[in-house]
């Protein structure tokens, strides 16, 4: 994320038009958080901070809160609630309506191959579409590859935690240590933690699945993310505290 | 009506496995409880129990009225449990859930029918007037456990509640703001509390202390045993659920037992150091001329 500025935003302020990124070729990109007034207006809803990126020319607000609004392309973390004629029906978070998942929407799925899956199965899956006044609409298949790309059912071994938004949101940065200042799963795969091995699937929607064999470390990597998303813990911080339950749980 | 949000089959399944290894998502040993604190509020009698996330506000009050016509020696106790939609969106106000049903079904037995207030210490004039002690028992937010973190709330409010003092002279009564004359405490006869199993496995041969909201979900039966720090039992709860063998149905008595000694402790303790907290230093310091500033 190359940005440029960061500063605090209210709902309803009036942006400083020096912050707004102005690239003559490229169309001003708005994301989460902003809203256009035509004609000039761009107008905070949330309050956080606001994040520019002049490569892209795009702006957004990065904020934290607990209700998730899907959008679309968001990597989410799925749970069936039932099967209906040609698709499934998946909840996103309690509070979001029930999300369709296409019964053909795998990889190399036809009528007669498609995967079976009962109520209460995770999915980890992409919003393909996600409009105001409709619900949404999940993929575990990209539409332009016809590759699942490590999305689909989630099975084997393991527990899905619930953390806040902006902490999923930072964990799923590309480098969630230097940007998002989340460096807990490399420390528990690496020194601190012993060589942990685990694997995770983090979804948009404030849900993070850990699966490992052994079940001992599937709950510490889950506490260590809860605590650190409760806490607010630094890197430094992170570091103790992954000591400290690796040394519990021995 | 809406309902709760059910746990994925992966949180459910791993809940399982993992208290098979002696494990709980949150650390605890099989018989721990989460970090239990409680804080009494500025007013007599508000009690503040937090037991991990779950949150419960107990408050007593009392009021003078006149004693139900079967019983004109009785003083009026009542519990009054509200589980709010603040707590879970599936609570609505005015239609009781099974769950607050239970809850308050559970507290009577344990704190009123147990005689833990001494009611006839209630009446002022018999058959014409009797204080009417009410205790409003508040979820504010729930994470599993209410019974267990109520009936501690019930029981501190209680113990930390002060009625005003009254006197009868020819056959006048004459009650005292709290300016002209101390309130008095109840007349409190012994404290019990909630302890609640949870179990898991088959044929219910996990025993869990303490099970968090997660694993209340997962659970095929519970048992709420109530009881003194002297060890006698009020009233022993099985709704439904899971058979479970007897002779670990004694040893879950005997680790409960434990667990209600620390409880009085703990609220003995709490008790004193608000009493100490409140104690500007006596009479004298109260006579005294001199101002603070």
């Amino acid at each position: 994320m190359a940005t440029a500025e960061r500063s605090v935003v209210l709902p309803g302020e009036t942006i400083d038009p020096s912050l707004i990124p102005s690239d003559p070729k490229k169309a001003l990109r708005l994301g989460p958080g902003l809203r256009h007034i035509p004609p000039t207006d761009i107008v905070p809803t949330v309050a956080g901070q606001l994040v520019t990126n002049p490569v892209k020319n795009s702006m957004w607000i990065e904020y934290n809160s607990n209700r998730y609004i899907p959008s679309q392309n968001d990597i989410v973390l799925a749970q069936v609630l039932r099967s209906a004629t040609d698709f499934y029906l998946c909840s996103l978070s309690p509070h979001t309506a029930p999300a369709t998942l296409p019964h053909l929407a795998f990889e190399s799925a036809t009528k007669k191959t498609r995967p079976i899956l009962s109520p209460g199965q995770l999915v980890y899956a992409r919003v393909a579409l996600a409009n105001r006044h409709m619900d949404p609409e999940l993929e575990c298949v990209s539409a332009s590859t016809g590759k699942a790309d490590g999305l689909g059912p989630i099975t084997g071994p393991g527990c899905a935690f619930d953390v806040s938004l902006g902490f999923a949101r930072r964990l799923l940065m590309a480098r969630s240590r230097e940007d998002g200042g989340v460096g807990v799963l490399e420390m528990l795969g690496g020194e601190e933690g012993g060589g942990l091995a685990f694997e995770t699937a983090v979804g948009r929607n404030g849900k993070v699945w850990v699966g490992s064999e052994s079940a001992r470390t599937v709950v510490l990597v889950g506490r260590a993310l809860q605590e650190t998303d409760r806490r607010g813990l630094g890197i430094e911080g992170q570091r103790r505290l992954v000591k400290k339950l690796v040394k519990e749980m021995r | 009506m809406p309902r709760e949000a059910e746990p994925s089959l992966n949180e459910k399944q791993f809940v399982i496995q993992a208290l098979q290894e002696n494990l709980r998502l949150d650390g605890r040993e099989l018989d721990q409880y989460r970090p239990l604190e409680l804080t009494f509020g500025d007013q007599y009698g508000v009690a503040d129990v937090t037991l991990g996330n779950t949150r419960i506000l107990a408050k007593a009050t009392a009021e003078v009225t006149v004693p139900y016509a079967d019983r004109p020696l009785d003083g009026i106790f009542t519990i009054a449990t509200e589980l709010s939609p603040m707590t879970s969106p599936a609570f609505e106000v005015n239609r009781p859930t099974e769950t607050e049903v239970l809850l308050s079904r559970l507290l009577e037995k344990t704190v009123r029918r147990s005689g833990a207030l001494d009611t006839e210490s209630l009446c002022l004039v018999a058959g014409q007037k009797c204080w009417s002690v009410r205790v409003d028992v508040h979820a504010l937010s729930h994470d599993g456990n209410l019974t267990d973190a109520a009936c501690l709330a019930v029981v501190a409010a209680l113990r930390h509640f002060r009625k005003p003092d009254t006197s009868m002279e020819g056959g006048r009564l004459t009650v005292y703001t709290p300016a002209e004359r101390e309130p008095v405490p109840l007349s409190w006869l012994h404290s019990p509390f909630c302890v609640t199993w949870s179990f898991f496995g088959d044929e219910g041969e996990l025993a869990v202390l303490d099970a968090t909201w997660l694993e209340e979900q997962v659970r095929v039966g519970s048992c709420t045993i109530s009881l003194n720090k002297h060890g006698e039992i009020c009233q022993i709860a099985k709704l439904g659920g899971t058979p479970v063998d007897a002779v670990a149905l004694l040893q879950c008595t005997n680790v409960a037992l434990t667990k209600v000694k620390e409880f009085s402790d703990l609220v003995d303790q709490k008790l004193a150091e608000d009493l100490k907290r409140r104690d500007k230093g006596g009479f004298m310091a109260e006579l005294r001329a001199e101002n603070d500033r």
